[in-house]
Formats: C-alpha cells, structure tokens, sequence
C-alpha cells in the first residue's frame, strides 16, 4: 500500500502543470485582479487604492482579528507583503522571506539570506518588501545583492552583487518589475556611496542597464558637481518607484546628496540628488527629471512613492504625477513631459520663501545648517517620508501621511570620507525621534505632530485632516467602498471616512505602524493585513452568524 | 577581565589572517588538549541545546557544519558565545577567556563537512554518477535542479559518509518531515495529495504536485494519511560499488559556503 501511495506521489510529482504565473500583463492590470496585491505599491500606478468594497462604513465597526504572523527577528517591520492567488510573500528584517497561507496566517516557507557578519546600513537592519513576476520572488538584501528566489519553494533560483556592502551600499527598497527586468538601487544616502537604478534580467540575474544616479565624468549633470564631490554624492534608491505602461517610463525619486548637511563642498544643483527621474522602460535611458530641492541643505530625500494619477486639468484630461514631498511641498506634474504644474507647501515650512512658475524654490535666508544650529521647518525627518500615499479615483483625493508643524535644529561641520563609515557633514536635533524605538511619546506638540492629510491635487489645497498626538511613519490604503486604512507611531491601526477624515474604527497594536496596509481576498471575503512592531496584523470582518 | 580585553583587541587582525581555516597554531589555546577540554566544555554548557555531538539539538541549530549564522570567523563565535544573540534563546555564556577559545577550538574540530574528506571515492567522477542517474530532476544543486527531494547544496555539511550511503541505498530509512506527504479525501470526494509543508491543530499548509501552495482545513476532509515514504527509489543494485562511492565522494564535497566575512575596514 506504501509503495503505492508513493507510486502515485511520484506520478503526480512529475506530471503537474505549473503553479499560477504572475506575468507582466498580471502586473499591468493589477487594478484588475482586486483580490492579489501584486506589487509593493498594489499597481505599477501606486495608487494605493483597491476596488474591493466588502468592507464599508456601514460594517466596518465589525472588522475582527483573523491571524497574526510574528517575525523572527526583533527589528521591525518597514515592509509591504505581496499577495498572490492565496499566498502571502513578505520580507522580515533583516532578510528573510517568508511565503504565508492567507487563510490561515502559517507559513509555507521560509528563505533566510545568510547575512555578512558586519552590515554597513544606516538606519536598521530594515527590507520594504518584494517583487514577482512569474513563479519568482525578487529580494534586495542588505549586503546589497539581488536574489531570485523560487515562489512554490522558497530555493534561491539566482543571486547577482548589485553594490560593494562594505562600502556603505545596501539595498532596502523592494525591487520593481518592468517587462522582463528587475529593477534595484542601493541605499547608503548617509555613507557617501554614488547611487544608481540598475535592471537585472530577471531570468538570469544579468545586469541589463544601469543609470547612475549621481552622474559620472562625461555624463550629463556630471558638472553640477564640483571635482570629485560625486564620488560621494549620495542620490540613494530606498523606496519603490512606478511605472506608466503606455508611456514606456519608470518613475523613481532619488534620496539626498552627501554628505548631507554639508552642501559647502558640492556647490551646485547637484543632480539627480532630491529629483524625480524618468527612464526608458527598455533601455534605462533618462527621458526628464525634476529636481524638487537643488543643492538640498537639509536631508530632503526625494524617496517618496511616484502616484500616477490621471486628472481633469482646467477641463482637460492630463497624465499626472502627484508628489508630497519631504521638503514640505506637494507637486503635480505632468508625468509625459515632467512639466511643473503646481507645487503648494503642505506642511508649514521655512526654508524655501515660495516655488517660481517654472518649479525652481527660491530658497529663504539664513536657514542653512550652521555650526551652532539652525531651526527650520520642515524637521530632518522632512513634511513626509516613505511612507506610501494614496490616490482614490472614487473621491480624486489624494492622501498623504504628513509631519505638520515639525522642525529640528541643523548643524553642519567639516567631515573627511572614509568608506562605509557615516558621512553626513552634519546633524540635526529635536525631541521627536527619527525612527521610533521607545514606547513613550512625551514631547510638546509645539515640536510637531502627525496627521493623516487629503489634499485637492489640482489646486494643492487641503480638504481634511486627521489629527494624531505622535507622528507617523505608516503608509495609507484606500478602497472603493470610500475607506482609508492607516496607523502611527502610536500603536493604532485606524480606518477613516475618506471623504470627510471622520474615524471610524481604531485598535491599539502595541507598537508602531511604520508600513503601509494592503487588501485582498481569502476565500473570496476581504481581507487588511498591517504590520506592527515586528508582527504582521490580519483583519476581516466578523463572520455573519 | 584585562585579559578577555587583550584578546579581544588583537581579534580582528587574528580574524582577517584566519578566518574559516580552522585550528591553527596562533589561535590561543587551540591544542588537542584544548579541543578535548573545549568538547567537556561543549558538553556541559552547550550540549543541551546543540545536541552532544553539536550536529542540533531540541533548541539550537546544528554547529557541525562549518557555517554559523551569526558568522563564523573567531571574532564573531567569541562574541556569539560571550554575548549571545538577542531576540533569540542563545544567551550569553559569562565563561573565562580560555574557555571561550576552546570551546572555538572545538567547534573547528567538530566540522562533519571535514569528516567528509576521508571519502574514498572520486567526486569528479561521482558527479557523473550524479547527473547520469538523473538525480538532478528531483535535487537541487546550487541553482540548478528539480524541488521534488532535498535540495543538496551543502549537504556534506549536514550529512555524514554512512547517512549519505544509507539515503542512496535505502531511501525510506529515514526520510525527513519535511518531505512527508498528505494524501487526504475531503468529505465532497475530492482527493488532495502534496508535500506536507505545515501542519496545525485546523489545519494543512501544503505544495502540490505542479508548486501551486495551498492550506486546507482539517474540517473539510473525511480522512487524511501522512505519507512518509520516500519517493526516490533505492539504488541498491543499480549502481556499481564504484560508482556508489563515487557518489558519496561528489555529495560530502557539496559544503556550506561560509558567511562573507568581510571586517570593518
């Protein structure tokens, strides 16, 4: 009887067809398929939005814990899982990847890269997520190599070095696919490394193109460097970019330039540092850029999530590129041409007096970094960050999680460059801390605040606020059902009218939200998975009895 | 404690110089003395969780392999012992100095991927055996290979010459769990077989046939069989004497890559 089960094992062993392919068609209609997540952003738009609506204001009051999964690893958790035809795929600090049963919250496998004894990252052991395409998952990893890794296994199909880990390159970002492409860039903005987006053949893991972020000799913007201050000009890669299929471009914003606070020893615009930039879809190739912060003094990394968004425009139909920036400003540009079409501080800031009609700031005095300290809003920290915004083509909002009323006080000070070590010609100081560790929150609000901000994109106005006692570092989800998924430092996972910004729901899990909600379907009942500290929160609503 | 300070000091040079090149004569106290004082020490203060012969045990992973997670240089194991790993159950071990080196010592000594050197057989021409006999549509090596069995990457690092014989020759003998089997019929009739990957009080996590992963609830079946043959079919007879040693020669010369141990510069 054994040898015939076996038998039969081995047969259908050998004989079954192959799993679920996510192919890039999949990845371009994911606006489709409602009930998948199938990239960090949930469309290659990221928009954030959903067009699932089983969860609505009128039950949303019954939303109920469904599992939990807990990482192994204390660090906590920046990343966006993935949801694909039942199976969830997320990155746990440092490294590991861990595909989970969406009904039951158990793991199917677990990859575990073998970390470097030594990892030279800046600001935690952190990874924001993964990528697929076909029967492949694709993670960055902090020793800054690219690994492909097989979807129905777990076994490591590939592994190619993208970057020297010792010389302060790392990769945090999870990677974007483009056709047949994976597409990655080091972090290292604070270790003085010369940045760059590379594709990586995502069959071979063969590097296909590479376009450097802080240009070389002989490239164009080379001479907004002086000397060899691009050697170390920073221009990181740390959050996911976007892609717009029918016009062929990849949208990715690029961190500050190095060192950071010390802009005395690389006078000039400093490019691609603080841009948008957009690139061929097959070759690489820049086709525009903006530049949100030329010669950024302050840290204002350009890191945030491209939301591609198509709005009426003074009564004409425009592909747009919607932008709340960590310089405290919110743009929409026209994303074919890269066009400045509006650009209105969202948050109160100090350093620029205002944004010219072509969309250069003119910066205001004396707010540059000093050796004694210089208060400017908006703090290091920035208006917002990485965390992921939101565009609801149900209500043409969009929504950004924002630091209001925050500032820190900047220094800057000489600093040689030695490899993989710190280099940010400076500092800044505040009582609100960068990256949350401690469970207390006991600062005034007069060093600042979160909210949870819905902003006009055409005429950059605010529209509602929700107001927080800490600041956030948590992304934001909407659905068609008009709901508005987020939490905060605070603890709380909440759900908000988003028309109006009234709470609707909220729950304190224990430690911060520093992620970004995703929706999807188990069985075909809606599904919000959130993570918190260093676990992943599951919720559907009560089952009808 | 100006003692352990000294040692640590010289530590990263010591490291770089000898990293992954097991006992030598300038790491302290590494004599075969040492190495038997460090396998008494390994026994009472490590053997509960690594196992006595420190290939794993009910807590902790397997230390026999050559490659440690939290790295493997001298300076990395002497900071895992003296310090411990947060956030998991290795604590820190308060031992003197010479202890801590010889337990190191120990560890060197206790590498299965080095008993694996005595093979007899040619790994060369055990690879040919390999790939002759079509291992390579259900094992994986490196990149390449089917996921049906185990992947074989490292698996000298893991398995002794008599554990990879036997294996080879009597496959069912000892087949790991996680290549069990769940053959179940659910109560509408349908009948669901796959590598059991996951199992709980409610439920099954499991990979079919064609990779596709699914879960399914225990309350939905009407019977359910662990299958814990092995699929593989015994080579016993089917291969030359030769070619099984050969054989066994290419698969303990499969070893785990050390961690990059690359120091601050």
């Amino acid at each position: 009887m054994r040898s015939f089960f076996a038998a039969v094992i081995v047969s259908g062993l050998f004989c079954g067809t192959a799993p679920a392919q996510v192919s890039f068609d999949r990845l371009v209609r994911a606006q489709r398929e409602p009930q998948n997540w199938l990239t960090y952003n949930g469309n290659l738009g990221s928009t954030h939005h959903s067009a699932l609506d089983q969860i609505n204001a009128a039950n949303v009051a019954n939303l109920d814990l469904k599992w939990v999964s807990q990482a192994q690893s204390l660090e906590k958790f920046e990343a966006t899982p993935l949801v694909v035809d039942g199976v969830m795929y997320i990155s746990e600090p440092p490294n590991t990847v861990v595909a989970i049963d969406t009904r039951t919250g158990r793991p199917f496998w677990i990859y575990e890269h073998p970390m470097p004894e030594t990892t030279y990252v800046c600001c935690g052991n952190i990874n924001r997520g993964v990528a697929i395409l076909d029967n492949t998952i694709f993670l960055g990893t902090l020793d800054a190599h690219l690994v492909a890794i097989d979807a129905s296994t777990g076994r490591k199909k590939w592994e190619t070095k993208v970057a020297d880990y010792t010389q302060g390159y790392a990769i945090t970002v999870a990677p974007l696919v483009v056709k047949d492409k994976v597409i990655v860039g080091p972090a290292g903005g604070e270790r003085g490394i010369a940045g760059f987006l590379a594709a990586y053949d995502a069959q071979t893991g063969k590097e296909v193109w590479r376009f450097n972020t802080i240009p070389h000799p002989g490239e164009p913007g080379n001479e907004t460097w002086p000397g060899d201050s691009w050697k170390t000009g920073g221009g990181s890669v740390w959050v996911t970019g976007s892609y717009d299929p029918e016009a062929n471009l990849i949208y990715w914003g690029i961190g500050n330039p190095g060192p950071d606070w010390n802009p005395a020893v690389r006078k000039g615009a400093n490019l691609y540092a603080d841009c948008v930039v957009a690139l061929d879809g097959d070759t690489g190739k820049l086709k525009w850029y903006y530049q949100f912060t030329p010669n950024d003094e302050w840290d204002f990394d350009s890191v945030q999530v491209p939301v591609l968004a198509d709005l009426s425009w003074k009564g004409k139909p425009r592909k747009t590129m919607l932008w709340g920036n960590r310089n405290g400003f919110f743009y929409t540009l026209d994303r074919t041409s890269g066009q400045f079409l509006q650009g209105k501080a969202f948050v109160k800031q100090t350093w620029a007096v205002g944004i010219d009609e072509y969309g250069k700031p003119i910066k205001a005095p004396g707010k540059s970094p000093s050796l004694g300290g210089t208060d400017v809003w908006p703090g290091v920290q920035g208006g917002t960050n990485w965390y992921a915004p939101s565009f609801s083509p149900h209500t043409g909002l969009f929504y950004v999680t924002a630091w209001e009323d925050y500032h820190t006080n900047y220094f800057t000070w000489e600093q040689e460059y030695e490899a993989g070590k710190s280099y940010t010609g400076g500092g800044a100081r505040g009582p609100i801390p960068s990256i949350r560790r401690e469970p207390f929150i006991k600062w005034g609000t007069e060093w600042g605040y979160g909210v949870v901000r819905a902003l006009n994109p055409v005429t950059g106005e605010k529209v509602w606020d929700y107001k927080m006692r800490d600041v956030s570092d948590a992304g934001i989800l909407t659905t068609a059902s008009d709901l508005l998924f987020s939490g905060n430092r605070e603890g709380y996972f909440f759900v908000l009218d988003a028309k109006t910004g009234k709470e609707l729901w909220k729950k304190y899990l224990g430690s911060q939200v520093a992620a970004a909600p995703i929706t999807y379907t188990a069985d075909g009942v809606q599904y919000v998975s959130v993570a918190a500290g260093h676990s992943l929160f599951t919720f559907g609503l009560k089952a009808a009895h | 404690m100006r003692f352990r300070f000294s040692v640590l000091l010289f530590l990263p040079a010591l490291a770089t110089l000898y990293a992954q090149h097991g006992s030598t004569p300038d790491r302290p106290f590494s004599t075969p003395e040492d190495e038997a004082a460090g396998a008494q020490s390994f026994r009472s203060q490590c053997a509960a969780c690594h196992g006595g012969d420190a290939t794993g045990g009910v807590v902790g992973p397997s230390l026999a392999t050559g490659n440690f997670k939290s790295g493997g240089s001298d300076e990395a194991l002497f900071r895992v012992i003296t310090k411990g790993i947060p956030g998991t159950a290795m604590t820190a071990f308060p031992l003197g100095g010479r202890e801590v080196w010889q337990l190191i010592a120990y560890l060197r000594a206790v590498n299965i991927g080095k008993a694996a050197e005595q093979a007899k057989g040619d790994p060369a021409k055990g690879a040919q055996v390999f790939n002759a006999n079509g291992c390579g549509h259900c094992h994986t090596i490196g990149t390449a290979g089917g996921f049906v069995g185990p992947d074989l990457s490292d698996i000298g690092s893991h398995r002794s010459l008599a554990q990879l014989e036997s294996a080879i020759l009597d496959p069912d003998a000892d087949v790991a769990s996680d290549y069990w089997s769940l053959r179940a019929r659910t109560k509408t009739g349908q009948t669901i077989t796959g590598i059991r990957l996951n199992e709980d009080m409610t439920s099954f996590q499991i990979r079919e046939a064609s990779g596709r992963l699914r879960s399914v609830w225990k309350t939905d079946l009407a019977s359910y069989d662990i299958v814990r043959a092995s699929p593989m079919p015994s080579f016993k007879g089917k291969i030359s004497a030769g070619d099984l040693e050969n054989l066994i020669a290419y698969l303990a010369s499969l070893r785990a890559q050390p961690n990059s141990e690359v120091q601050a510069k």
